[in-house]
């Protein structure tokens, strides 16, 4: 009894010394029962004010008000943290769904809710600082109102505040006070700013999944994982539960099963032929890709030339303007199916694999035809001659966006609604669809993908697409309680959230991220629309003002951070080569953790 | 704000020793209250000493179909029969939400395995764990492979049982522990 109360003794010591942050994180973190922890919590802060009234002579005022700012910091923190859960969207909803189909499927409607915050964000940010000034310097609309603009954007819609050919150039001045608002400046400054937040974003979100989920990453997931480790907390329907525990049972009995066939031994002329097909399908598979983006292409060359050619019958031509984008997302959807059917052909060793196979797949055909329009929006409608080419553009993106959504919702009501009916009707040992997360995971990030690039474009387009996501989080919600059945196998949720969220860093953010630097720095904006006509190029406005502060005394400071920090390719280098030199560090440092680890294992062994 | 449950030293216990705020405590604290409104007070500032019985808190509807509720209300449990004060209440809902850390949930994960509670998983425990987990569908000698398999995928000390280290070990190359092993109230 002696040596516990030593131990609680320098426990209470310990936690005295500690910083208020970080005693409450160790409370909280004891594994003792609420009545332990609050008698240990009372004695730390007997402790406390013992040692300050102590100390309270030697302590000057300077001290004391530090604390008192640092407990009403906490304070006010604490309540901020109240009201940002009191805005928890679909939190009934949410548990809902996960009460019935598990954590997998649960992951892929947090997701879909992380993005509709994003996109509630960029659209705040993009309407107060750019469209609502614009609202106030807005020129009149000559433009006749047909319902035919809200499917293609052109016509009404190209003359208010949802594409870039609106917005003016003009300084737009207040009254008396003198106070203006430069909206050349304005604009490029909102867009690159919200470019840096969304990629410190994206990099925090990324590490922390990383950090909780992947700790270990040679993992081989024995049995004995699956069993103490993935019953699902979560589901608490009384249907799902059995329907879980029926599956847990199915899959450990295949295990036994299977213990005994693992040693397979394949001859040489079989190993050749599963190597062959394998090679046959990727060959067939990147083919279609390929085969898809020159369709793409050479429909879009087309789509131009209907446009230039400036045909007077409006209805025909916007009518026209609409086959791209079809055909872009009827590509989107046939082709994964297609994917798929071969990866039945192929017959895998190991069933996961096809899944990422599959995955992998889907994503090349994705980014290809992403970077084909990309190409052909950048190298071939920057240089026609059109009036306004970054309303084209902007157009081209809501188009595709729109039909994309159009899309979504119809693959909702074939793929689950047709697929049960069939399934329960006509062959009934189809069964019930199970709900795709691999697939529409990557539908959302290829429709964020288009949204970020638009935003340049199309100020307003991340209101759009917060509102189809809205609208595609309830159908796929109810479209899942009516349709689908619980995921038979385990799907790695943890892991899989971590890689949609690298992938939508990755390929999508990083390729965003360049096709606006392209279009910003080497790219030579309309001379008649938009707030950068007549410039050389759209950075050109940031250069032009540092000119025009070079002339003023009070602001030297940021004219030397401009000419000697992000103009000066040295500061670049000296930071790339202390970033490599760290990098190489922590590697080196990780290389030594992981034979430290080994060690101490043997030694548990043993 | 002007809320007369707790007093203000109270409520800032809970926040301190839980993961949840002021207003995710007083809302659990009338979720308990639902369970039987003419046991629980309105007035906690004088530390009523008022227990629910085992058999409202398995009533729960987060709690009623989980095959292991009756170890999850006895190990949060005082008595380590199942019948919670409000303190094991908070107690049990915070280690199961998503701001506990992995460590935490891992050692209460080990107590809930545990039937017999010996601090170690040893082969009964694991056969009982599995009955559960399978709702008796498999055979004994299906159970007794499968129990056998796991001791000797994970017991790195070779004394035939699970100890918490072991577990943990185990925990960490299971990263969608963390997701599963929440409940969300």
């Amino acid at each position: 009894i002696f040596h516990v109360f030593y131990a609680e003794e320098k426990l209470v010591g310990n936690l005295a010394s500690m910083s208020t942050h970080e005693r409450i994180k160790a409370i909280q973190k004891m594994p003792e029962t609420m009545k332990k922890k609050r008698e240990i919590r009372n004695k730390v802060l007997k402790e406390i004010t013992k040692k300050s009234g102590r100390h309270s002579t030697q302590r000057g005022c300077c001290t004391q008000c530090l604390r008192r700012t640092e407990v009403s910091f906490r304070r006010f923190r604490n309540s901020l943290s109240e009201y940002v859960h009191l805005l928890r969207l679909w939190h009934k909803t949410l548990k809902i769904i996960g009460g019935e189909f598990g954590t997998s499927v649960l992951s892929y409607f947090i997701f879909l809710k992380w993005l509709l915050n994003f996109n509630i964000f960029s659209f705040l940010i993009n309407f107060s600082f750019i469209t609502i000034p614009q609202f106030v310097a807005a020129e009149p609309n000559n433009l006749s109102f047909t319902g035919l603009e809200l499917l293609t954007g052109a016509g009404y819609f190209q003359q208010t505040v949802l594409y870039y050919g609106f917005y003016t150039n003009a300084t737009i001045g207040k009254m008396e006070n003198g106070t203006s608002y430069n909206m050349q400046l304005a604009y490029i400054f909102t867009v690159g700013i919200y470019f840096v937040i969304c990629f410190l974003i994206l990099l925090f979100s990324m590490a922390k999944s990383f950090c909780r989920n992947f700790i270990n990453p040679q993992t081989y997931s024995g049995n004995a994982s699956k069993l103490l480790c993935t019953w699902d907390f979560n589901i608490t329907n009384e249907k799902a539960v059995k329907l879980k525990q029926k599956n847990l049972s199915t899959q450990i009995k295949e295990d036994l099963t299977e213990v005994n066939k693992e040693v397979l031994n394949f001859s040489i002329t079989e190993r050749v032929v599963r190597i062959l097909i394998h090679l046959g399908s990727w060959v067939a598979s990147l083919g279609t890709a390929v085969a898809a983006c020159a369709g793409v292409y050479f429909l879009s060359i087309n789509n131009l030339e209907l446009f230039m050619e400036g045909r007077k019958n409006d209805l025909e031509r916007e009518a026209a303007m609409l086959v791209l984008p079809i055909v872009a997302s009827l590509l989107n959807v046939l082709i994964p199916f297609f994917y798929s059917w071969l990866g039945n052909l192929e017959k895998f060793q190991n069933p996961r694999n096809k899944i990422y196979v599959t995955i992998a797949r889907n994503i090349i055909l994705k980014i290809s035809i992403i970077g084909i329009l990309c190409y052909y929006w950048l190298n071939i409608v920057s240089a026609s001659e059109s009036q306004c080419w970054e309303t084209l553009i902007g157009q081209d993106i809501y188009r595709l966006v729109l039909v994309d959504f159009i899309f979504c919702l119809l693959g909702s009501f074939f793929g689950e609604f047709l697929r049960r009916i069939i399934g329960t009707t006509v062959y009934v040992s189809l069964g019930v669809p199970e709900f795709d997360i691999g697939r529409n995971v990557l539908d959302l990030i290829y429709a964020q993908t288009l949204t970020w690039i638009g935003i340049l474009f199309s100020p307003l387009l991340p209101g759009i697409q917060m509102i189809s996501f809205s609208i595609v989080f309830y159908v796929k919600k109810v479209s899942l309680m009516k349709n689908c059945q619980p995921p038979r196998k385990v799907w790695r949720a943890a892991q899989m959230t971590t890689f949609f969220m690298f992938l939508l860093f990755f390929p999508s953010l990083a390729g965003v991220l360049s096709v606006i630097a392209v279009t910003v720095w080497r790219l030579k904006p309309s001379k008649e629309c938009g707030p950068f006509r007549g410039l050389s190029s759209m950075y050109a406005a940031v250069s032009e003002w540092i000119k025009i502060l070079e002339n003023y005394i009070g602001s030297k400071w940021v004219v030397w951070i401009y000419n000697n920090l992000i103009t000066s390719e040295l500061f670049f280098f000296i930071l790339s080569v202390l970033l490599l030199i760290t990098t190489y560090l922590y590697w080196q440092i990780i290389e030594g953790r992981k034979t430290m680890v080994k060690l101490l294992r043997k030694q548990i062994v043993n | 704000n002007k809320q007369t449950i707790f007093t203000p030293e109270q409520l800032d216990a809970y926040q301190d020793c839980t993961f949840f705020t002021r207003k995710e405590i007083l809302r659990l604290f009338y979720r308990y209250r639902d369970l039987a409104p003419q046991l629980v007070p309105l007035d906690y500032t004088d530390k009523p000493d008022v227990t629910l019985p085992y058999e409202l808190i398995g009533s729960m509807p987060e709690l009623k179909d989980n095959p292991f509720r009756q170890r999850i209300a006895e190990v949060f449990s005082e008595d380590g029969d199942g019948n919670m004060t409000l303190d094991d209440f908070l107690d049990m809902f915070s280690v199961l939400s998503e701001m506990a850390p992995r460590d935490l949930k891992a050692y209460y994960a080990f107590k809930i395995y545990d039937f017999n509670n010996d601090d170690y998983i040893c082969k009964s425990d694991l056969e009982k764990t599995v009955n559960k987990l399978t709702r008796n569908e498999l055979t004994p000698e299906e159970v007794s492979l499968v129990c056998e398999k796991v001791i000797y995928e994970a017991d790195l000390d070779n004394d035939g049982k699970l100890s918490l280290e072991d577990f943990q070990h185990m925990i960490i190359r299971a990263p969608d522990f963390l997701s599963t092993f929440h409940i969300r109230i």
